[in-house]
């Protein structure tokens, strides 16, 4: 593989066309990034009951994770221990059993092999306890968030979240009960490089005023602009947000106000968003009440979308191509009905359907035209605005800067580089 | 099975106005088009899941069913499109920015309206299923092919029609086309 270090240069204000479109490159993000990392499975949510399974991908590893009966969640490879196929065809549902369609060797929820349907017919006898569907080594959950990783030692979920627990709880925590997904996530294959819609929910509101012009009202830019702030905590976690003033009318701090439906959903839905606001500043603290977020990144390819209220994954499907998934999030304690209302805060915008993200996903397709020009190899892309530029906050937690300074990008692909390094030096 | 009242001239007339829909969608008089639309207008697309069939209705039509794959508006789940009047004003303004940089320069839409069924008539109100298969192309050889089906209530207003409710059933398994915020 290519010398990482000459991928990405010291600062990472450098960074080369051949990170997005090498394929070589690519064999070693699927193993020294995502054999190394904690990667996002799913949510509590979505498998409340025993026998609720999802299906869900590590990379490209296809995992089914599912509750049993003692209410222990699971995270088994969807492939059978005889031929390889997967168990599990159903994008989410409610079993006892996974069969294999090929000769149907049974495997309960959690995994373990409960029948050989040939056993019957041959002296030998298999040793099923050895013969299970193999176990994601590591799997943690945090607030709800279901996590699995490949590497036996890393270290414990919430070490790994450091500081983005602070920012995850200004919306995490703001609702009495948390948060749900709603229904099954959008799945939208892409030809994109998977770090780019990563990089873009990291930290890059810098292209809202410009891509989005035909959406985004300018007065939603300058307050970008007057309040914004993009926080590091560590290299490959990062926020964006504005933190409006402490005189900032409900209206405009609230969570949902600025959305569609949180405009022109009713006067109960305003009711209630007012309600939640009324007790964000007991719930999370004065200073993250008064958070108004945009993107979330963690490493290396889960975001959050606080206005749009969205948790999405970027999984790889080669150098080229992505399949990106998101899923609506709303209050686990609003009635239902007005959780219809609030899901389409997601689902117009974003996803496969969506009014602004029809030009992220564009923009996306055509970067990896970009990073495929040879002969433009030696003119890398510069990633240095603001270089230098963030410092500590009294308040937040990390290095902070202004929305227009990259250091978040700077700072994933410093990680990115290291860890694609580190096993080559070892 | 068809209901009364349906005679040739309805249906005629209901697929005179959806050929004068296709034709200003495809000739991106997305201005036009709006007209059509009543301004209560609920327009949405389910998600539609990959699901195993229903092993308890084993044997009957209802274990392999659509609409148990689909989460509409009217679920729990996800729709992949939810939106009212609003929305689709805000998709059309969209249309005429030069920012709306996925459609600039344009892509190329055809559509064939087909199997046009009226299935129930209530007063001045019309429940219609019709099928499309549409052909998208952006600058760059790429070509996609579209297929659904179209579930309206279409309001009679002046001996004219006026799409009061459109749900639109996506074909596809896994979406691997660029967008689905077109008009459809
Ligand atoms: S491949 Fe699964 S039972 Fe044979
Ligand atoms: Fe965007």
């Amino acid at each position: 593989m290519l010398d990482p270090y000459s991928l990405v240069n010291d600062d990472a204000s450098l960074i080369s066309r051949r990170c997005w479109s090498d394929a070589s490159v690519y064999e070693a993000e699927k193993q020294r990034i995502f054999g190394r990392s904690w990667l996002f499975l799913g949510h509590e949510s979505q498998i409340r009951k025993p026998g609720d399974f999802v299906q869900a991908y590590m990379c490209e590893t296809p995992v089914i994770l599912a509750r049993s009966e003692d209410g222990q969640v699971h995270a088994s490879i969807n492939s059978c221990t005889h031929r390889g196929l997967p168990v599990c065809r159903a994008s989410h549902g409610n079993t006892r059993r996974f069969v294999c369609p090929y000769h149907n060797w049974s495997y309960s929820v959690s995994g373990d092999l409960v029948a050989i349907p040939q056993e019957k017919q041959v002296a030998q006898c298999p040793d099923k306890s050895a013969l299970g569907l193999k176990r994601v080594p590591r799997l943690e959950s945090w607030r709800g968030l279901i996590f699995g990783s490949f590497n036996d030692s890393i270290e414990p979920l919430e070490d790994y979240l450091g500081d983005m627990r602070f920012y995850l709880d200004a919306f995490l925590l703001r609702f009495p009960a948390g948060i749900e997904f709603v229904g099954s996530p959008q799945r939208w294959v892409i030809d994109a490089n998977w770090k780019l819609p990563v990089e873009n929910q990291l930290g890059d509101v810098n292209h809202g005023p410009f891509l989005h012009a035909a959406i985004i009202p300018a007065e939603a830019n300058q307050e970008i602009v007057d309040y914004g702030y993009s926080v590091v905590t560590q290299p490959g976690h990062g926020a964006t947000f504005r933190l409006l003033p402490e005189d900032a009318p409900v209206e405009s701090v609230g969570w949902g106000f600025e959305s569609i439906p949180g405009q022109t959903g009713g006067a109960e839905l305003q009711e209630y968003l007012r309600e939640v606001h009324a007790q964000a500043s007991d719930r999370v603290g004065p200073i993250r009440a008064r958070m108004k977020g945009l993107t979330y990144g963690i490493y290396p390819n889960l975001s959050f979308l606080w206005s749009n209220a969205a948790f999405k994954v970027s999984h790889p499907r080669g150098p080229g191509k992505v399949e990106y998934w998101s899923w609506s999030v709303v209050p686990a304690d609003a009635p239902a009905h007005l959780k219809k209302i609030l899901r389409a805060n997601h689902t117009s915008f974003f996803g496969p359907g969506g009014i602004l993200e029809q030009e992220d996903s564009e923009s996306w397709m055509q970067q990896l035209k970009g990073a495929n020009i040879g002969f433009a190899d030696d003119r890398p892309f510069y990633y240095g605005l603001g270089l230098g530029e963030e410092k500590p906050h009294a308040d937040l937690p990390g290095l902070v800067s202004s929305t227009a300074n990259e250091f978040y990008a700077r700072a994933f692909f410093q990680r990115w580089r290291d860890d694609l390094a580190a096993e080559v030096r070892a | 099975m068809s209901a009364p009242n349906i005679t040739p001239e309805l249906q005629w007339s209901i697929e005179q106005f959806y050929y004068r829909e296709a034709r200003l969608l495809d000739n991106r008089q997305y201005q036009t088009w709006l007209g059509l639309c009543s301004e209560d207008i609920s327009y949405s697309m389910p998600g539609r899941n990959n699901l195993l069939v229903d092993n308890r209705e084993r044997g009957h039509e209802s274990m392999i069913e659509v609409d148990r794959e689909l989460e509409g508006i009217d679920s729990d789940g996800c729709p992949i499109r939810d939106e009212n009047y609003i929305y689709l004003m805000l998709r059309v303004e969209r249309s005429f920015k030069i920012n709306a940089w996925a459609e600039n320069p344009p892509a190329r839409t055809r559509r064939i309206i087909g199997n046009v069924e009226i299935l129930d008539i209530a007063g001045d109100e019309y429940s219609v299923v019709s099928n499309f298969h549409l052909h998208y192309s952006r600058p760059g050889a790429r070509d996609f092919f579209y297929a659904g089906q179209r579930r309206d209530r279409l309001l009679e207003v002046d001996g004219d029609y006026r799409i009061r409710r459109r749900e639109i059933l996506m074909d596809m398994a896994d979406v691997n086309v660029p967008t689905l915020g077109l008009f459809l």
